[in-house]
């Protein structure tokens, strides 16, 4: 218990010391992050648009949020999002978590492989929807040449048209790029587990599916679930290499909600209602994360390391 | 050995000193701007670059210097132009503009009436002009024009047995089309998919959209009425998408075509594999050139084909130029656009196959492509020049025109995927035009 003198100025307080060695970390925050955040969400109040900046006074109130939700188009692409999210945040996990456990294995040339694995994620996101663009155009693209020239397929296949195959497409580029951020981080949690728990359950008698699935997994879950909150934030963003590979297209097919709020902001100019679009879109990423963070929350209790 | 070298050499750096002679032979006086920098963001791409290596000739001749902050496609231009706007960054002086981008951008370009010489503006074609006038406001200069015909492989038509089995199968002659009925006929007819296709279109974007609108009023539909209702989701229109829809269906265009812009046409034509190509007259001198086609030395020529509505589909606008109201040097300003826009730098574009828009240059360079013994250029030239003449028309020229495209173009794609019928994909996005044009207070 800390005694309070009076004749000290508050802020020379002994409790009020962390917050003001915060003080200009607060403040830049404040000034970068929050202002811009309040701008753009006073102009979702209004019929702001690109061209006429003077619209930025045109006060609309909810106007726009009561377009977007009688909006079909957005709502597709919400869902869109989700399932987009959903799936290629399963799939980096799943084929991280096998690269990082094979590459931890390896006894021999670890750190050339570990740099290798990291090759994907230095290409900017357009430079690699332009790759996947080439490789899946239907009719001069390699995987159709291929596909043809092995006599597996005889037409040109629609990868980058088709319904489901859009989606495939823009999913594995995707999955292309950022699954070394999950080898990465599981390969981490790797090297620093204990290897006593390990040997007292070989010692116990368990077949090493069971020393995976009890052991190891759940010591690398606080790891997936933090890999899981930053890859869902940036998949939510999802944008540069859909935009390059299918333009939201065709018929909306692979609209995303990024995708669709650039179209509205930018080549619509309807910049309030943009924004209006980004502030519903923002409950999503709010969403993924409160549920990674309570995941890992919970994992991390189950091994015993958090309150 | 030496000797020989040294003479080369010696040639090949009087040659760019003789070239600059000759373009300082000009009689028109551009003024003196020294020390000045003018600040400059054009468009970029493969056919607009050869006119921008002329601009150091005029920096040459007004002691000015240009930095040229931006070097984009027109729709990356665009998103740039409208941030400065929003941003207040206006704080360069020219820009490349176009026809139906430019009633957007509101008054931030100026009235080049008045800034430009009458006697100069009069060398210019009337529509491209006209064109080029928002609200009575001369925005920008025009550079070159853009306009459709339709180029095709002409091997494909003397081929015998084609001739016989089209005849059979469609009861009249097999000969370029002259309507877009026959268009279609023809380019199912040669389709072999995968590896040949008889056509193909640009597949989003504001240029399905243009495609969407040419066929729209070819065959004698509208796409807003006069009080601007939106109207394309009439029979005519209907006609226009089951048009795209059946080629799609027919697969006598690649299945990616959706996908497909400008390049990706222009490009597959150049490849051989294509027999129908409704293109502007910048890949002309392109398709015709053994180094980067495999049509070269087999392409005809015949003007945009007739809709049922008796009308030939014309959708044409020009690339211009135009100068911020906030430049600091307005007369520097006007004379690099007039520099760029001037009979010797149209003819240089001219000779690559842009359209000019100054009535001289056609002649001109008409009369120097016979002179090479260039037929197929005289074709080309002859043949656009009476489409521009006669068939010309651009998309409605106002500032929502971008934003009733993007409601359009989408339906468009979804009734061509079979989504849905040509007709609810056409009332939807006219309800959804119907809003943009209350928004922007046309209803």
């Amino acid at each position: 218990m800390s005694r309070i003198n009076k004749s000290i100025p508050f802020w020379r307080r002994e409790q009020f010391t962390p917050f003001l060695l915060l003080m200009p970390a607060i403040l830049i925050l404040l000034l970068v992050v929050l202002l811009p955040l309040l701008f753009s969400l006073y102009t979702s109040f209004t019929g702001y648009r690109l061209i006429r900046p003077d619209s930025l006074y045109n006060w609309v109130g909810f106007r726009n949020y009561e377009r977007i939700f009688t909006n079909a188009n957005f709502w597709y692409a919400f869902g869109r999002t989700v399932l987009f999210l959903t799936i290629a945040l399963n799939l980096e996990f799943l084929f991280g978590l096998g690269i990082a456990l094979l590459i931890n294995k390896i006894t021999w040339g670890q750190r050339t492989l570990r740099t290798i694995m990291m090759f994907p994620m230095m290409f900017s996101p357009i430079l690699v929807g332009y790759q996947f663009k080439f490789i899946f155009n239907d009719n001069i693209g390699i995987l159709n040449n291929a596909l043809q020239a092995l006599g597996l397929s005889d037409g040109a296949i629609p990868w980058l048209v088709d319904k489901q195959l859009a989606m495939f497409s823009i999913i594995f580029a995707e999955v292309w790029m950022s699954t070394s951020i999950f080898a990465i981080l599981l390969l981490a949690g790797l090297f620093a587990m204990p290897r006593d728990p390990l040997e007292a359950a070989k010692v116990d008698g368990c077949n090493p599916w069971q020393v995976f699935r009890h052991i190891t997994l759940p010591f690398l879950m606080p790891f997936a679930f933090i890999a899981m909150t930053i890859r869902s934030l940036d998949v939510a963003r999802a944008y540069d290499i859909v935009d390059v590979m299918t333009g939201g297209g065709p018929a909306g097919r692979t609209e995303l909600l990024w995708t669709l709020i650039a179209r509205v902001g930018y080549d619509n100019s309807r910049m309030g209602q943009a924004n209006a679009m980004a502030y519903v879109s923002i409950l999503l990423s709010i969403a993924f994360t409160y549920y990674f963070f309570r995941k890992l929350i919970a994992a991390r209790r189950y091994m015993g390391g958090a309150d | 050995m030496k000797k020989t070298t040294l003479r080369i050499l010696a040639a090949a750096t009087a040659l760019p000193l003789l070239m600059t002679g000759v373009s300082f032979a000009e009689d028109i006086d551009y003024g003196k701007f020294d020390g000045y920098t003018l600040r400059v963001k054009l468009i970029g791409g493969a056919q607009y670059e050869p006119l921008y290596a002329e601009i150091e000739n005029w920096e040459k001749m007004t002691g000015a210097k240009v930095d040229v902050l931006s070097r984009k496609n027109h729709f990356e231009l665009d998103r740039e132009i409208k941030q400065d706007i929003a941003a207040g960054t206006l704080d360069w002086c020219v820009g490349s503009n176009h026809t139906s981008f430019a009633p957007q951008y509101g008054s931030i370009y100026i009235d080049l009436n008045g800034v430009i010489a009458p006697e100069t503006l009069a060398e210019f074609q009337e529509l491209a002009l006209a064109n080029s006038t928002v609200d009575g406001r001369l925005v920008q200069l025009p550079r070159h024009s853009d306009i459709s015909n339709l180029y095709y492989k002409k091997s494909l038509y003397e081929d015998q047995a084609n001739k016989d089995k089209f005849k059979e199968k469609h009861g009249y002659d097999l000969a370029p089309p002259e309507t877009w009925v026959q268009f279609k006929d023809q380019a199912i007819f040669f389709a072999n998919a995968p590896e040949f296709y008889g056509t193909q279109y640009v597949g989003k974007d504001e240029a399905i959209t243009g495609r969407f609108y040419e066929m729209l009023v070819a065959e004698g539909g509208s796409l807003f009425d006069e009080d601007w209702n939106p109207t394309f989701n009439s029979e005519a229109g209907v006609r226009a998408v089951q048009w795209f829809k059946d080629l799609y269906d027919a697969k006598a265009v690649p299945a990616g075509v959706l996908n497909y812009l400008w390049d990706d046409t222009g490009l597959g034509f150049a490849s051989g594999t294509v027999a129908l190509n409704l293109d502007w007259a910048g890949w002309a001198s392109f398709f015709n050139d053994p180094a980067n086609s495999k049509v070269a030395g087999d392409i005809g020529l015949v003007r945009a084909p007739v809709g049922s509505g008796g009308k030939r589909s014309g959708w044409s606008g020009s690339h211009t130029f135009s100068i911020t109201d906030t430049c600091d040097n307005k007369e520097a300003a006007a004379s690099f656009v007039s520099f760029l826009t001037s009979h010797e730098r149209q003819m240089i574009e001219a000779r690559k196959g842009l359209l000019p828009t100054r009535g001289k240059v056609w002649d001109e360079a008409i009369a120097e492509f016979a002179a090479a013994d260039n037929d197929f250029m005289v074709e080309v030239f002859e043949t656009y020049s009476q489409s521009m003449a006669e068939d010309a028309f651009t998309p409605p020229l106002i500032a929502p025109w971008i934003e009733v495209s993007n409601e359009l173009w989408p339906r468009l794609q979804a009734a061509i995927l079979g989504e849905m019928t040509p007709q609810e994909a056409l009332d939807q996005a006219a309800e959804s035009a119907r809003e943009v044009m209350e928004d922007a207070g046309y209803l």
